[in-house]
């Protein structure tokens, strides 16, 4: 018998089974793009014809061009609002600075668990009453509600790194409770927020179970148009514009990875 | 050493936003429930009724509906369990040198649009999918075979959606699991499965049960890929509760139902949560 | 330059009073330490200076000003934490130049100031690093530096020193104390090692349980310990149980087990009464012989060699064992287990107390 490790390390089986599970999670994305490429309107394997007609069908539609724009506006307006509303509330959260902190937080997170879909007939039924039927900021508020947990978890994650120390020190060197947070607790979370603010920013963008309760004809955003698109049936021209997004989408990690490496906070 | 005062103001502007744009809205719907819907009329006035829950558990439809989407949600977390155990043990234990890619690989489908994911699992599945096209090519069936608007493709396209979200429980309940403990068991006479079954499998329990939950709820929750890979005859409740909504515009059903898919999700997470702590207090 | 009083400074946590009561004064340029055993409220007192922690009760002043209820920003104290709670994103020049900047210094002076206060604590040309780039010795005195640059009225230190090597402990000590000394800045050290705040201070506060043993010249906590806490915390001395027989002036005659009989150089008990005693380990003598007059006969159990000093652990015939601490060069030749001793016990180290923490 031949000497080996006995640490714990996964035996090929396993080994085996996790690369296969990799590879599975990434095919229906290569479908995707090899459909975006594919002159015909249905896929074969190998593609029957090579054509970057869908790409140009799509970047001169005046709807998707739109619905990219609405989808832009709602997620960096929405992702703004909530890294700020959502880190001021953290921190004085974390530090405990009102009473029933840990009931509040638990609370903060409720959006979470409580399914999406509830939550777009809710505020359809909410809007419809006070009138902020199809309005921009009914909309930027609804996505404030449902990517504020992702900010609060990120910021709490992140606090905890934090010496506390480093704050009182500053204190005593002169700063006041606000020069403190933005001279030494923000550089100290940036990062941490950095990660939050891209779940932020995703969750908002791809959403589609509460926006499509709220939008109307005139503004729809990117996932609902494919959303409605597909339910006529298999249109590369979808597929032409998903993998827009999954360039993009990559694009995003990889830079998130390369600045503050994104990988630490998943 | 913040000021209580301060505190409060900036807890503030978070706690209304959602007091004013989660939670009353949220508990507007119950008093829709109650209301009674005459088709092309809209609410009959000054009419309260529980029929709309009556209905929920008593019609044969929405049993059928409520039932599938249980089960759907009881198959796909098994699934993830199962394909996703092994991929999270070769996260946390495999060579350092791979966790960076693997995790990368593993988060990038998960940041994708649902709506792009779902989609790929269509031209995948559907008759003239890639799949059936290929099954037909290499002569392993003659007829394609029926992937989509059924159990089959909805349990495929949500397995494949939420495991990520289920390797990552897994990843941090194995990370809790000392070496240790397991290089303990190993000199007191385990094989490598005892090993795994009696430390590393109970030491993650935890975690495993988190990661469940989370699958379950959001999958008994899920609208789109149900809604894509089912088609507008395969439903479960969340797409039950759209067309209600939507084309039906029988706002009091709609309401009575979300109220009960919310309370099955917030049960379900209450009762866990109850057990995890449980389970706290024995180890 | 300023004093640093405490005026019946009290904090209380829902029922637990962790500080009760303390009144002190720190005169200007004089280095006090407050020592005690971790929980006797000695940090939360500090913290308390400092404008951390809220006081319950009482009042703090510096030089003439009442600054209870002043933010800590505007204290114009340094502080040195036990952490050193550096800000890891600002290099070492930025750290120390932080006061300075809060004060708005010219560019100019600051570099002036920063540049001297790191050539201080000798770490001169490190001003471009990063805290996570220096060992904890260096870290350390970039903290020092950084709270001495906006040059404070008064400093305060918790526990600077004790997350560093017992060499390197030394050897900051006397940094320290020369640091204080040359800039004459009133300084109050926070500390749990005796030798420490002996050594450094002016002065000593002795807290227990949150309240003042004593506060006095390092000579007085050691030679006239004012309580039992005291005579027991300093040194590692012997404590026995006894009765005070007789007393005559300030010292007295004291029975321990078995009908021994002490001289006692400090008796604080009446006559007849209880007494908790403490024996200083370096007030008693050894020798290899018959017991003489006014000695006691015993027998050597251990003895340990601890290089300039040695231990002897000798049990009185009829009675206690006793740690004996002597100069190794006074150890004898011919000690071994078990061997008959004579040995002497100095009143000078002596004390029979009544048990009581003021």
């Amino acid at each position: 018998m031949r000497a080996r490790d006995h640490d714990g390390a996964p035996r090929p089986l396993t080994v085996a089974v996790a690369l296969t599970v990799i590879v599975f999670l990434q095919i229906p994305v290569l479908v995707v793009v090899l459909a975006a490429f594919s002159e015909t309107s249905y896929l074969t394997l190998p593609p029957q014809g090579l054509t970057l007609n869908w790409f140009a069908k799509v970047l001169s539609d005046p709807t998707y061009l739109s619905a990219i724009r609405m989808s832009l506006i709602l997620a960096v307006s929405s992702t703004a609002i909530s890294l700020v509303i959502g880190v001021a509330a953290s921190y004085a959260l974390f530090r405990k600075a009102v009473p029933g902190a840990e009931a509040i937080v638990a609370a903060l997170m409720s959006p979470l668990a409580l399914p999406a879909v509830v939550i777009g007939v809710a505020l359809l039924q909410y809007y419809s009453l006070t009138g902020l039927r199809g309005s921009l900021a009914g909309l930027v508020m609804a996505h404030v509600v449902i990517t504020s947990p992702y900010v609060v978890r990120s910021a709490f994650a992140s606090l905890a790194g934090v010496d506390v120390a480093t704050e009182e020190a500053a204190r005593v060197l002169g700063a006041t409770g606000l020069e403190a947070f933005r001279l030494v607790t923000l550089p100290l979370i940036a990062p941490g927020m950095a990660a939050g603010a891209l779940f932020s920013f995703i969750t908002s963008f791809d959403n589609v179970p509460v926006t499509i309760f709220l939008i109307n004809a005139q503004q729809t955003t990117l996932p609902v148009l494919i959303f409605s698109s597909v339910e006529m049936g298999v249109d590369p021209g979808v597929a032409a514009v998903s993998t827009l997004l999954i360039l993009a989408t990559g694009l995003g990690l990889l830079a998130a990875e390369r600045l503050v490496g994104f990988h630490r906070f998943v | 050493m913040i000021a209580p005062r301060h505190g409060l103001l900036l807890v503030t502007p978070l706690a209304l936003t959602l007091i004013g744009f989660f939670l009353i809205p949220v508990l507007l719907l119950l008093p829709t429930s109650f209301r009674e819907y005459a088709p092309g009329q809209g609410f009959t006035p000054g009419v309260w009724t529980l029929e709309n829950y009556i209905r929920i558990v008593t019609d044969g439809f929405y049993l059928e509906v409520i039932a599938r989407t249980l089960l759907l949600g009881l198959l796909v977390t098994l699934a993830c369990l199962l394909l996703g155990y092994p991929l999270a043990y070769l996260i946390a234990r495999g060579p350092a040198r791979w966790r960076t890619a693997l995790i990368l690989a593993v988060t990038f489908p998960m940041l994708l649009n649902l709506v792009v994911r779902s989609f790929g699992w269509i031209a995948l599945l559907t008759s003239r999918g890639l799949v059936n096209n290929l099954l037909v090519q290499l002569g392993l069936i003659s007829a394609p075979l029926k992937l989509m608007y059924n159990l089959t493709g909805l349990m495929i396209g949500l397995t494949h959606i939420y495991l990520p979200f289920m390797v990552f429980m897994l990843v941090a309940a194995i990370r809790n699991v000392p070496r240790e403990v397991e290089a303990a068991a190993a000199t007191l006479g385990s094989s490598r499965l005892h090993v795994f079954t009696a430390v590393t499998l109970p030491l993650s329990a935890p975690g495993v049960l988190s990661g469940s939950i989370l699958v379950f709820v959001l999958t008994i929750s899920a609208l789109v890929t149900p809604r894509m890979l089912g088609g507008p005859t395969y439903k479960v409740m969340a797409t039950v509760i759209y067309d209600e909504y939507m084309q039906l515009l029988d706002w009091a059903s709609g309401s009575a139902l979300s109220f009960t898919l919310a309370a099955m999700a917030i049960g379900v997470i209450w009762a866990s949560s109850r057990l995890t702590k449980r389970w706290a207090g024995m180890t | 330059m300023s004093s640093l009083a405490f005026e019946r400074l009290a904090k209380s946590y829902g029922g637990v009073d962790v500080v009760r009561e303390v009144s002190l004064r720190i005169e200007q340029g004089e280095f006090v330490s407050l020592l005690g055993p971790s929980g006797c409220g000695k940090t939360t007192i500090l913290r308390m200076a400092a404008g951390l922690v809220a006081p319950s009760r009482g009042r703090i002043l510096i030089g003439e000003e009442d600054v209870t209820a002043l933010p800590p920003n505007r204290r114009d104290l340094g502080l040195v934490f036990q952490s050193y709670a550096l800000f890891p994103h600002l290099t070492v020049f930025e750290n120390v130049a932080f006061g300075l900047r809060r004060k708005r210094t010219s560019p100019a002076e600051m570099q002036a100031r920063v540049a001297e206060a790191l050539a201080m604590v000798r770490l001169a040309a490190f001003g471009d690093r990063y805290p996570r780039q220096l060992s904890g010795g260096q870290q350390q005195r970039v903290a020092i530096a950084r709270a001495l640059a906006p040059r404070p009225r008064v400093l305060l230190l918790d526990e600077p020193l004790s997350n560093l090597d017992a060499q390197l402990r030394d050897e900051m000590q006397f940094e320290l104390k020369r640091l204080q000394r040359g800039l004459g800045v009133t300084t109050l050290l926070v500390t749990h090692d005796q030798g420490e705040a002996l050594s450094l201070s002016d002065k000593v506060c002795v807290m227990a349980h949150g309240v003042m043993q004593q506060f006095g010249p390092p000579e007085d906590i050691y030679r006239r310990p004012a309580t039992s806490f005291v005579a027991g915390f300093i040194g590692r001395p012997n404590r026995l149980k006894g009765v005070v027989v007789t007393r005559r002036g300030g010292g007295g005659l004291l029975r321990i087990a078995n009908g021994l009989m002490v001289e006692a150089g400090h008796v604080e008990v009446e006559e007849g009464g209880d007494a908790e005693i403490v024996i200083r380990p370096e007030a008693i003598g050894l020798a290899v012989r018959k017991r003489a007059e006014g000695e006691f006969a015993g027998r050597v159990v251990l003895r340990s060699f601890a290089g300039a000093r040695a231990q002897v652990l000798a049990r009185l015939d009829g009675g206690p064992e006793l740690v004996i601490d002597l100069p190794s060069a006074a150890l004898p030749d011919d000690l071994a287990p078990d061997a008959p001793v004579a040995v002497s016990i100095s009143p000078s180290g002596v004390f029979a107390l009544s048990g009581r923490t003021a």
